[in-house]
């Protein structure tokens, strides 16, 4: 959805000595590839999780905290990132479809006025992916690549 | 027998286990803190703003359990000190027990039993936490500070219900119960004889509804929200005043867009009022007021307002007849209120926030008579100035 935000961080590989050559390679590397290369945000949840696949709409759900019991009974378990990580950012628009700010005053309504709880936060994505594969009815997202047999990546449709 | 004393302790300890992992688990405790400076060019807002007020201090603490995945526990305590309208006394905001009878992706409903917060409008229900409102203020032609605790909450039952589908969600809540009025009410309808003694009280039971369409995304929200109230006063012994009865519908249409670097938000109050047999400069009156409402997101932590509000008797716009029935008693100018507000929002990070913010007044309708009881020394014109530190877990 927001490509600027996706093609950013491979700066970051650039030794602190390396010579001009090798950074206009990379810098190269980057724009030419930087579009291609986007780090699709994945949802995750525990493996106790009845379904496959997901549609938007229910993902949201989750997230806004308005869906207390998966089909299954288990209780909904959600994980988020802080409010200004990328990946919470990047998730939020391009998989949920929703504003980062949007998200926060939902859960801020909810806890204010008691008509709901607010999502349990976790700092890194390795934590993210160990307290969902540790949660049945967890659920969560990553950058990329949630290599955990305890997690799965539902699709959203 | 040893075996079973073994497979008795180790049910015990499954059971610690599962008390842990399961019923306390899911117990949450938020609160927030913050605090005003408020100057004023004239006229007492908020406590003694003409010479600096700082007595605006709101501290709430909250806590929620889910007892099982459809009964949800919850309360907060508030301290609200807000000029000589609240002295900061801890009081229950809400405590309810919310209830899920049936719950799936295509829709929602329960009921929510105790002390409820009133769901009028975009903001009532979290009217007192900083950082879910725009300004320092909320908009006072809509959510009079004056008499805040006529909307405040209920204590009684809320039904609610939401419906979801590719269209967005459809989602209503309809109630009622005991009002929590207190003695700001007095002052507000009663501005020519608050010296008496006397108390306002609730006669029947308030009754509360609300319907609210949201496309999926929510970037359109709409909503109508209502409530209405009958107030009987309860003359004190030696008052002249007569036990009469002050009959209101408060009725608030809401509009929000929401973009990803901005929000309108627009508001409008319908609130026909009739007083019988008590002393009013007028015995019926239909108020009308509205806000329109801009927030820009310079950046994600930084956020700009500008806002509009007006309010009126359309009966008696420029307040002139109020006036002549009072024998100028009441000036012209105590009848209305426009105001334009501008400010600015810096999310330091997920706890701390800082505002500031800028009021030009016109009109001083939206004063508390128990804050300025001189009438003769109010001001028309005026400005405010304020800026406020907030915390929050």
């Amino acid at each position: 959805m927001d490509r600027r935000l996706n093609s950013v961080p491979t700066v970051n590989f650039a030794p602190a000595r390396t010579g001009r050559f090798l950074r206009r390679l990379l810098m190269g590397w980057v724009l030419a590839c930087g579009p291609f290369t986007l780090a699709a945000q994945e949802l995750i949840v525990n493996e106790a999780a009845p379904q496959q696949s997901m549609s938007r709409n229910e993902a949201r759900l989750c997230f806004t905290m308005r869906l207390p019991t998966w089909e299954n009974r288990i209780p909904v378990k959600v994980f988020v990132l802080p409010d200004d990580h990328p990946v919470h950012r990047q998730f939020t628009k391009s998989i949920l479809g929703l504003f980062p700010y949007q998200l926060r005053q939902v859960w801020d309504r909810q806890i204010f006025s008691g008509t709901g709880q607010a999502p349990i936060t976790v700092a890194t994505e390795q934590e993210m992916i160990e307290r969902v594969a540790t949660t049945p009815g967890g659920i969560g997202y990553v950058g990329s690549g949630a290599n955990h047999p305890q997690v799965r990546v539902l699709e959203v449709r | 027998m040893h075996r079973l004393l073994v497979a008795f302790f180790l049910m015990l300890g499954g059971f610690d286990a599962w008390a842990e992992d399961s019923f306390w688990d899911g117990l949450q405790v938020h609160g927030f803190a913050s605090q005003a400076v408020i100057k004023t060019s004239d006229n007492r807002f908020f406590g003694d703003s003409p010479d600096t007020s700082f007595a605006f201090t709101e501290i709430g603490i909250n806590a929620s359990l889910p007892v099982s995945p459809q009964i949800l526990l919850a309360g907060q305590l508030l301290s609200r000190r807000a000029g000589d309208l609240y002295d900061g006394a801890p009081a229950l905001d809400y405590g309810l027990a919310d209830l899920t009878f049936a719950s799936s992706v295509e829709q929602r409903w329960g009921v929510r039993l105790g002390r409820i917060k009133n769901p009028l409008g975009l903001y009532n229900e979290t009217r007192d936490v900083p950082f879910t409102h725009p300004g320092i203020f909320l908009p006072q032609v809509v959510y009079f500070d004056k008499i805040r605790n006529q909307l405040l909450s209920t204590d009684g039952l809320m039904l609610y219900g939401e419906w979801r589908g590719d269209q967005g969600a459809i989602s209503f809540t309809a109630g009622g119960g005991q009002s929590v009025v207190d003695e700001n009410a007095k002052w507000t309808y009663l501005p020519l004889s608050y010296r008496f003694e006397g108390e306002f009280k609730q006669k029947d039971p308030a009754a509360l509804f609300s319907l609210w369409y949201a496309t999926p995304n929510e970037r359109f929200k709409f909503g109508l929200s209502g409530m209405a109230l009958e107030l009987q006063l309860h003359p004190g012994p030696g008052s002249p005043l007569n036990a009469g009865t002050v009959e209101l519908f408060y009725g608030i249409a809401s509009l929000q867009y929401n973009a990803e670097d901005w929000t309108l938000s627009a508001e409008y109050v319908y609130e026909p009022i009739e007083w019988r047999n008590i002393l009013f400069p007028y015995t019926k009156a239909t108020v009308e007021s509205y806000y329109l409402q801009g927030t820009y997101r310079l950046r994600p932590e930084l956020e700009a307002l500008l806002r509009y509000e007006a309010y009126a008797n359309p009966d008696d716009r420029d307040g002139t007849k109020t006036s002549a029935i009072t024998g100028g008693l009441i000036p012209p100018f105590n009848t209305f209120s426009k105001i334009w507000t501008t400010g600015l929002r810096w999310d330091i990070n997920q706890q701390w926030m800082m505002r500031a913010e800028y009021q030009r007044h016109h009109g001083t309708f939206i004063l508390s008579a128990r804050e300025n009881p001189d009438f003769s020394e109010l001001q028309e014109d005026w400005n405010l100035f304020a800026i406020q530190a907030a915390f929050r877990f």
